[in-house]
């Protein structure tokens, strides 16, 4: 495969100073990811997992290492830099969905737009009018937030990490706060957006969620512990003949 | 500018997800916009009522009286008394100035036929009349040959007429003044309260000579000199050449200071101009207060929902928002708040003065200018009051905020 490197860090550093206690959060993690992989991150908590994520996401900074994004060197960018590439090459989704309350489906998923600097998306309401169809609301889409159950909020998330088109859609515990037949439906969408092309990594807790993935990376006291693919990936009817089976 | 439409829109929402919170916010700018515009209105309607009063006395008038100062709590005079002298000396040079007339004041006791009152008496010649622009409804004002003659003939006003004579026609008919009967010529027109509140028409005017030779025994002086230069535009010329012609006939020599005063009405005008604009900054002051406490309302309001927001701040700064589109969004929203205050308040001020009107008849026009000091001022105390709020908004670490609970 040559295809191009969405995620590239080479090691990567993250280190909390609490008084004299350095705590090592991240420490030498060196992960390649490429355009159309689907990636499940899993670890006990306190392995690292937020704060991967959260330099990743281009939220925080790393002490040392370089971090490319889609071939960008991250490390070097400022503070609007950093926003502006939040706003263009990441699609963020939440364990807690964050969406605006009394708001509108479309307009929570015309957020992204309205930051955009880039001028490029001039119909902001017909985007956000797809992207919602992509998840399956179509019509949901003037429905406020609060009528909306916890998987078609989620959804909406989905749409508004989507509507951007951006390099890489970052899912932090994305099912962890829904029932487990929500879960996998929501999981289920990620494998569809996957084939579509889309570039997922997804942090997790859920083993059987990360099933679904292609490509699974533990991690432990914020190294990586183990980095393999998944043979036997899951699938909405298998899981769902798990669910049955354990209930 | 698309950009700032779209944060517009962003700030909108906000304000329109707790439109009862906002508008309970707003009040206070309201209540202060208001505050400010009918205080300032109603200074300058106070202003505008005295300024017309002062007209009313006669438009180019000058008084001469006697420098006095204040000694131990009483007017002491200073200078030699205004006579005669000094009045044929004016009258035959001077050119500036139309029309003269002595004034002098006496007190005594007024008795009609159907009352009696103790009262101020005015002894004028009969110019005195045209330079006060005072007319007459009934009758004829006394003539110079009853001021030549010291004529027991008055004119009276009409709150005076009402307690002496009641329903009477008083022309013809005689006030007793200290025993001497004076026979009524005229009744004056209602002028109303003067600039200084005292009722114009509680008054007689007898000729100067009529008081001084039969009331008093003789007295020679002059309380005051009346005069009225030839128009407006020669009001300081006027003034010139009477201290000149009065410094001539009191014999004060260079360097020396005047032993008079000249009080003329542009000088009165500036006078009560001063006190009413004093009056009228200090209610404004007063007002503006009410307005900064609403400010301060509006930061309360606007950190609680930044707190509030948290979360929401985070998902934005996660999505790609800048620290200025927060700030910004988060200063739109104090703006429009104190803003949208400032149109309600400036619509309650109209309204207020009007309703004003409506029940006490006391005009207040609107001033122009107290409108745009309100919604000045409101939009300030938004940009003030809600920059703090925002910047904190602003500043936030978008981890932090993502995992607010």
């Amino acid at each position: 495969m040559t295809s191009k490197k969405v995620i590239e860090t080479i090691n990567l550093c993250r280190i909390f100073k609490n008084g004299d206690i350095e705590v090592h959060a991240v420490s030498n993690v060196n992960i390649t990811i490429k355009e159309g992989e689907f990636v499940a991150i899993m670890g006990a908590s306190g392995s690292g997992k937020s704060t991967l994520l959260n330099i990743l996401g281009c939220l925080d900074k790393p002490t040392s290492g370089d971090y490319f994004l889609d071939e960008i060197h991250v490390n070097k960018l400022n503070k609007n830099e950093l926003a502006d590439i939040r706003n263009q090459k990441i699609g963020f989704i939440f364990q807690n969905y964050n969406l605006l309350s009394r708001t509108s489906a479309i307009e929570n998923v015309e957020l992204p737009l309205i930051y955009s600097k880039s001028g490029k998306f001039s119909n902001p309401k017909e985007l956000a009018k797809k992207a919602l169809e992509q998840v399956g609301l179509k019509d949901r889409i003037y429905h406020k937030t609060n009528q909306l159950s916890g998987g078609e909020q989620q959804r909406v998330a989905i749409a508004r990490a989507l509507v951007n088109d951006p390099a890489l859609i970052l899912s932090d515990e994305a099912t962890g706060n829904l029932d487990s037949k929500t879960s996998i439906d929501v999981a289920d969408l990620f494998v569809k957006l996957n084939n579509e092309g889309k570039t997922i990594l997804m942090i997790t807790h859920e083993p059987d969620i990360a099933q679904f993935a292609k490509r699974i990376i533990y991690l432990r006291d914020g190294a990586v512990l183990t980095d393999e693919l998944i043979k036997n990936r899951s699938t909405k009817e298998s899981a769902l003949k798990e669910l049955a089976l354990t209930t | 500018m698309r950009q700032f439409f779209k944060t517009f829109k962003v700030a909108f929402q906000a304000i329109n997800k707790n439109r009862s919170r906002s508008l309970l916010t707003v009040l206070g700018i309201i209540i202060g916009v208001a505050a400010v515009i009918m205080t300032i209105s109603a200074g300058e309607g106070a202003t505008l009522e005295v300024q017309k009063q002062i007209s009313g006395l006669g438009t180019n008038l000058l008084m001469i009286y006697t420098k006095t100062e204040h000694r131990a709590g009483a007017h002491v005079r200073m200078g030699k008394p205004i006579n005669k002298k000094d009045f044929d000396l004016l009258q035959n040079n001077a050119v500036w100035i139309s029309k003269l007339s002595p004034l002098i004041v006496e007190v005594a006791q007024a008795i009609g036929p159907n009352g009696y009152k103790s009262i101020a008496i005015y002894g004028v010649n009969d110019q005195y009349f045209d330079i006060l622009s005072r007319d007459l409804s009934t009758g004829d004002f006394f003539k110079d040959e009853d001021v030549k003659t010291a004529g027991k003939v008055c004119v009276i006003g009409k709150t005076l007429k009402d307690e002496l004579f009641s329903d009477l026609d008083p022309n013809g008919r005689q006030i007793r003044i200290d025993k001497i009967p004076f026979t009524v010529v005229g009744l004056l027109k209602e002028e109303g309260k003067g600039a200084m509140g005292q009722d114009q028409d509680d008054i007689i005017l007898a000729p100067y000579t009529t008081i001084q030779n039969r009331l008093h025994g003789h007295r020679s002086g002059y309380d005051i000199i009346m005069a009225s230069a030839i128009n407006e535009d020669h009001i300081v010329d006027a003034e010139i050449e009477a201290t000149e012609l009065m410094r001539e006939s009191h014999k004060i020599l260079e360097g020396e200071e005047d032993d008079f005063e000249i009080t003329t009405q542009i000088e009165l005008q500036e006078i009560t101009g001063n006190v009413t604009g004093i009056l009228t900054i200090l209610l404004g002051a007063v007002a503006s207060i009410s307005l900064i406490v609403g400010g301060i309302g509006i930061m309360n309001i606007m950190l609680v929902s930044v707190t509030e927001r948290t979360r929401e701040i985070g998902t934005r700064l996660a999505i790609g928002a800048r620290e200025s589109d927060i700030l910004t969004q988060f200063l739109i929203e104090a703006i429009v708040l104190s803003l949208s205050g400032g149109v309600l308040g400036v619509a309650l001020g109209v309204v207020g003065n009007l309703l004003i009107y409506k029940f006490t008849n006391f005009f207040i026009p609107t001033a122009p200018y107290s409108i745009v000091i309100g919604f000045g001022f409101a939009a300030l105390v938004g940009i003030a009051f809600g920059y703090f709020p925002a910047k904190k908004a602003a500043k936030l670490n978008p981890i932090d905020a993502l995992r607010y609970e």
